[in-house]
């Protein structure tokens, strides 16, 4: 069993925290989705896990061993990580046989793994040649070299067409069900929502949900109520996630039904529906996500818009 | 047997682009200078007295420290490139213990510069000895300076190597590292001359005319250790670099 840890994370870029306390586990026989927005941690973290960059403080581990010590990395994970790594200048087939040199791979493994991702035809053209597509099944037949027990993947499914997609999600399954521990990072929501089991969500470098999907999707709690902003404070106040749904109810997260009910009643709020409520991942993700700093572009044409409202 | 794995795959990734050919093209440009400096060149007073003895052509051919300077921008292109393209990451993750794969990294480069420089120098030689037959003098090295050549430039061409990959390990912008390359070796020697005039015996230009019996300025072990010295220091501070720094 090759469970994934990451205990106690924190890095650090000069002053800015990009990793705050991060802590979760993957584990074996389970496709793990790692989720965040942009420049939440997903890559730094695989980064720290992979010893690719050191942690402030804590540490990171494959089956309790840090990537550095472990016997036959090559040969235990497989990644793929953003951006890609290849010279353009080399052959698909070469860039593979310098991998199996490295690792000690047979070089047969580099055309069987070539035929299997669909890049036998490719093998002897440029990487500067590839899509984006190939250049990401050539990443993926890199991964699999070794036939490990464990895959990393950063944003594998970049670039693939939706054959390639179904392919990639096919494989992952698989190898899922073999035992094996795939931990792949994905703005692909739906992609994500089809394919995993487990989801790590980080927001700001901080954990914000960990756990099987199907769970978290049914977390929710549909409240009507005639006092809505009374009793959303109420709820935020005590930790919970509050919006408010498409027919002026609000989703609740974060707090079991029968606490809401409660608390509704001790404040004197009346209800008229209490009902479990399952989400789409797109709506957890932005429940999860929604305190997120917006991208400097986007505020000030958020802004530059709402000085124009103003101004009609 | 990791040593031997990583020093081929190293071996490979140097082959299988076109950086070696690119720098085969200017030994082949050198070389042809040079014969048409000993075919058209003449001294001040018109003679080509430059090729009369074993000695003057031993110094006009002796390629030791231009093959320091080639190779030292075939290791800093070599190892910096990595950077650049991110091929350093898949290095990285097959072999964890950086210090390990930057070795060997620095190993094949090494090879690499010692193979350019051994070309370097037979190829002018060879052009040395295609171009006498147009004048009125024969070739006359002897396979005694012919060895010594050849052995000091694939020494040069080591040193230049693990000097440039030890640059490019440091700085790992393929510009910023060649710049430093030209900085070292073209602008640091001549400015430690003109403040220190006695470093004048312990810059590469001088150690290598000394290890290619052109010159006896200092001795043959003093020039080799110094030689070594200067592929040492940016080799140390490149593995140091490397260990220190997070990969990407």
């Amino acid at each position: 069993m090759h469970q994934l840890e990451i205990e106690h994370v924190t890095k650090r870029y000069g002053h800015e925290v990009v990793l705050d306390d991060l802590s979760f586990s993957v584990v074996s026989g389970r496709v793990t989705g790692f989720l965040g927005s942009n420049g939440a941690g997903k890559s730094t973290t695989m980064k720290i896990l992979l010893d690719l960059a050191s942690a402030d403080s804590g540490h990171a581990s494959i089956a309790g061993t840090r990537y550095r010590d472990l016997k036959d990395p090559a040969r235990t994970v497989g990644v793929v990580l953003e951006p890609n790594a290849f010279h353009p200048g080399r052959s698909g087939r070469n860039h593979l046989r310098i991998l199996a040199d490295a690792s000690g791979f047979a070089s047969d493994r580099v055309d069987t793994m070539l035929e299997a991702v669909g890049l036998a035809h490719a093998a002897e053209r440029h990487v500067g040649a590839y899509s984006l597509g190939m250049r990401q099944r050539l990443g993926i037949a890199a991964a699999l070299l070794g036939d490990p027990p464990v895959l990393v993947l950063d944003e594998p499914g970049n670039g693939l067409d939706p054959q390639g997609i179904r392919w990639l999600r096919d494989l992952l399954r698989e190898r899922a069900s073999a035992g094996g521990t795939v931990f792949v990072s994905s703005h692909l929501l739906a992609e994500v929502e089809h394919l995993a089991d487990e989801v790590v969500v980080l927001s700001n470098g901080q954990l914000v949900a960990t756990g099987e999907l199907a769970v978290l999707q049914k977390a929710g709690t549909a409240v009507k109520t005639l006092s809505p902003a009374p009793l959303t404070e109420l709820l935020v106040a005590a930790g919970a996630t509050v919006r408010e749904g498409a027919e002026g109810e609000l989703i609740v997260r974060g707090m079991p039904i029968a606490e809401i009910g409660e608390r509704a009643c001790t404040a004197g709020i009346a209800l008229h529906e209490l009902s479990p409520q399952a989400g789409s991942l797109e709506e957890l993700f932005l429940d999860w996500t929604k305190g997120d700093a917006i991208p400097a572009v986007d505020q000030a044409i958020a802004d530059a818009t709402e000085r124009k409202a103003e101004s009609l | 047997m990791t040593w031997l794995r990583l020093i081929r795959a190293e071996i490979r990734k140097l082959t299988t682009t076109k950086l070696p050919w690119g720098f085969f093209a200017v030994l082949v440009i050198l070389a042809a200078l040079d014969a048409t400096v000993v075919m058209f060149g003449t001294d001040m007073d018109g003679s080509k007295t430059f090729i009369s003895t074993a000695a003057d052509q031993q110094s006009l051919v002796a390629f030791a420290f231009n093959a320091m300077l080639v190779t030292a921008l075939f290791g800093t292109i070599a190892v910096a490139r990595e950077y650049g393209h991110n091929t350093v990451v898949p290095m990285f993750l097959a072999c964890p213990k950086r210090v390990r794969a930057e070795l060997a990294q620095m190993a094949a480069v090494l090879l690499g510069g010692v193979a350019l420089a051994l070309i370097g120098q037979a190829l002018i030689i060879g052009a040395l000895a295609i171009a006498l037959p147009s004048t009125e003098y024969g070739f006359l090295l002897s396979v005694g300076d012919i060895t010594r050549l050849l052995a000091a430039s694939a020494l040069a061409g080591a040193i230049g190597a693990v000097l440039g990959a030890g640059l490019g390990a440091v700085i790992r912008n393929l510009g910023g590292a060649v710049t430093a390359a030209v900085l070292v070796l073209f602008i640091l020697p001549p400015l430690a001359v003109q403040l220190v005039n006695e470093a004048a015996s312990w810059i590469p230009a001088t150690l290598f005319v000394v290890i290619s019996g052109v010159s006896t300025e200092v001795s043959l072990w003093a020039a080799l250790m110094a030689t070594t010295v200067w592929a040492l220091l940016p080799a140390a501070a490149g593995l140091v670099a490397v260990q220190r720094r997070d990969v990407v």
